[in-house]
């Protein structure tokens, strides 16, 4: 690890840039740039391990609705999104999915779910 | 459509649900959405993406999310959707003239209206982008759609123009699925999106982002082949010998969003030519008496909770004015934008109550002090032109200030980018 590594973090709009300096063994010695200190713990946590909601689609085989949006039910590590768009592209859905419906459970072992996002078929004229 | 409508509502898009259960909410009777799509919920059903809802829902949700919540509330408050009607006109006594192909030609005469057509996407023709006119050149909507809803892939090495947040969005969407996006191009020497976008859609992916660079020509016959893209000066403007071709086969545009209102001028709406929106007052009232306004069709918005916000307190007006068959205008006072300040939503206010007010400043910087005349003052660490700035204003303070006929909004940056 690069003994000083710079986060752009995201916990507000004001987008601090924080250095990181890092020891021989990767430990985060200081900290600079971070506005409050929930800032330093989520670049802390980028870090560790930085983490990321996934949102996607699975194939339905329906020709008006071939696509069914997707999400991980929880935020999975950076370095897990790739591996689970593959399983993405594997999975087929049959109707009626509801949003909040698991599709894969336990995605690739990372704890998270993938879920539906929508209701399908979608809700028709009248409201 | 023989009966009485009480609150039309033109778009089921965020703002058109929000302003329908609200408009409903406050006791208009009967509530009818009109949308031209064969469903609900505008934009929301393709931005499959999450970080919507952090605000009105205190949740990350993703669009078909955010969609559904305000559809089961609809559904729930008893709103009526007419969908595939299309409306042609609006004039200014409120009377709406639709076309279906269940209800063919209707006219209809509610008690009162609300604007919720949202905005569209600035496309090539208004961008001006010298070079051939191949396949593969798309708005980063058009291409979220095929790519979301409809399941085609439009390319596989991408250039992107813009850095709004569709784009960078897209960006990643289309990484994800396995394309290659070379390079997202930016003439401002800002982003034109949300920070949180650019971290977790470009830097995550490495993807570059080039600051005051353009797009200065689109080759290929058939399909796009590649872009050149040049440095810009000052003026924005080309740097003669900074141009570098950079192969693709997909141009998508994400430069800009304009609100959407053939509709509002039919009506005699008065626009504000800043914002492409109509004025509006404190209540979300036109220049038009009955009809309302609220989301991107008044003012492109960053986050679609405040659009929701925005068309709520429309849907209330709407629902006032079908009531009593008029509601008095909150238009006491003109806010205007001033020092750094490209714009100011609502342009009138009542002068005596609490009120919103949304702006965007011109330039970004760092310790940031918004002042409303003399009337109050707030201090922001940052302040961008791709956020909102959103400043709430005591009616008492306004009351105690004395304020009458004009307040000007200026906003002093001390610090730089």
């Amino acid at each position: 690890m690069s003994p000083r590594e710079t986060v752009i973090c995201i916990g507000c709009p004001l987008g601090c840039r924080v250095t990181a300096v890092t020891d021989r063994k990767g430990t985060v010695t200081a900290l600079k740039g971070a506005e409050c200190k929930q800032g330093q713990k989520h670049v802390l946590e980028e870090l560790r391990n930085p983490v990321r909601t996934l949102t996607a689609t699975v194939r339905t085989g329906d020709e008006s609705f071939p696509l069914l949006p997707v999400r991980t039910s929880r935020p999975v590590l950076k370095v897990m999104l790739r591996p689970i768009m593959r399983e993405t592209a594997k999975v087929k859905v049959k109707p009626p999915v509801k949003a909040g419906d698991i599709v894969i459970a336990n995605v690739l072992k990372t704890g998270a779910d993938l879920v539906a996002t929508a209701d399908w078929p979608a809700p028709g004229e009248g409201v | 459509m023989a009966s009485r409508v009480d609150v039309a509502v033109i778009g089921a898009g965020p703002a058109g649900l929000a302003a329908a259960v609200a408009a409903r909410e406050r006791g208009a009777e009967r509530v009818v959405i009109i949308e031209r799509a064969e469903q609900l919920g505008g934009l929301l059903p393709q931005c499959i993406h999450n970080g919507f809802g952090l605000l009105y829902f205190k949740r990350d949700m993703t669009g078909p999310e955010y969609e559904k919540a305000f559809i089961d509330m609809a559904r729930s408050r008893g709103v009526e959707a007419m969908l595939e009607a299309m409306v042609i006109d609006l004039d200014a006594e409120r009377g709406i003239t639709a076309v279906s192909r269940r209800h063919g030609y209707m006219k209809i005469k509610p008690g009162s209206v609300v604007l919720a057509m949202g905005c569209r996407e600035r496309a090539r023709g208004a961008l001006g982008i010298p070079g051939t006119r191949p396949a593969g050149v798309m708005t980063a909507g058009t291409c979220q759609r095929f790519v979301n809803i409809e399941g085609y892939m439009p390319g596989s090495r991408y250039v992107i123009l813009g850095s709004g947040d569709i784009g960078m969005i897209m960006a990643r969407r289309l990484t994800l699925e396995g394309a290659k996006v070379e390079a997202v191009v930016e003439i401002m020497p800002w982003p034109g999106g949300l920070i949180r976008n650019e971290v977790q859609c470009l830097h995550d992916f490495g993807i570059p982002l080039l600051l005051e660079h353009t797009v200065t020509f689109i080759h290929g016959e058939e399909r796009v082949e590649g872009v050149t893209v040049a440095k810009v000066d000052a003026e924005r403007r080309p740097v003669p010998g900074s141009d570098r071709f950079l192969p693709c086969d997909c141009l998508l545009l994400s430069a800009g969003l304009i609100p959407e209102n053939e509709l509002s001028c039919r009506a005699g709406v008065e626009i504000d030519p800043v914002t492409g929106g109509p004025v509006v007052d404190q209540n979300r009232q036109t220049s038009v008496p009955g009809v309302f306004a609220g989301g991107n069709v008044v003012q492109v918005h960053d986050l679609v909770d405040w659009v929701s916000w925005e068309a709520e307190a429309a849907g209330r007006s709407a629902a006032a004015y079908a009531d009593k068959g008029r509601l008095k205008r909150a238009d006491g006072v003109r806010v205007l934008p001033g020092k750094n300040i490209r714009y100011v939503v609502p342009q009138f206010i009542s002068g005596k109550d609490d009120v919103t007010l949304h702006m965007r400043v011109t330039r970004p910087g760092l310790k940031a002090t918004v002042k409303v005349g003399g009337v109050m003052w707030k201090r922001y660490r940052t302040v961008r032109p791709s956020e909102m700035v959103i400043l709430e204003v005591k009616g008492q303070a306004l009351r105690e200030a004395g304020v009458k006929g004009e307040l000007a909004v200026d906003c002093e940056i001390r610090g730089g980018d």
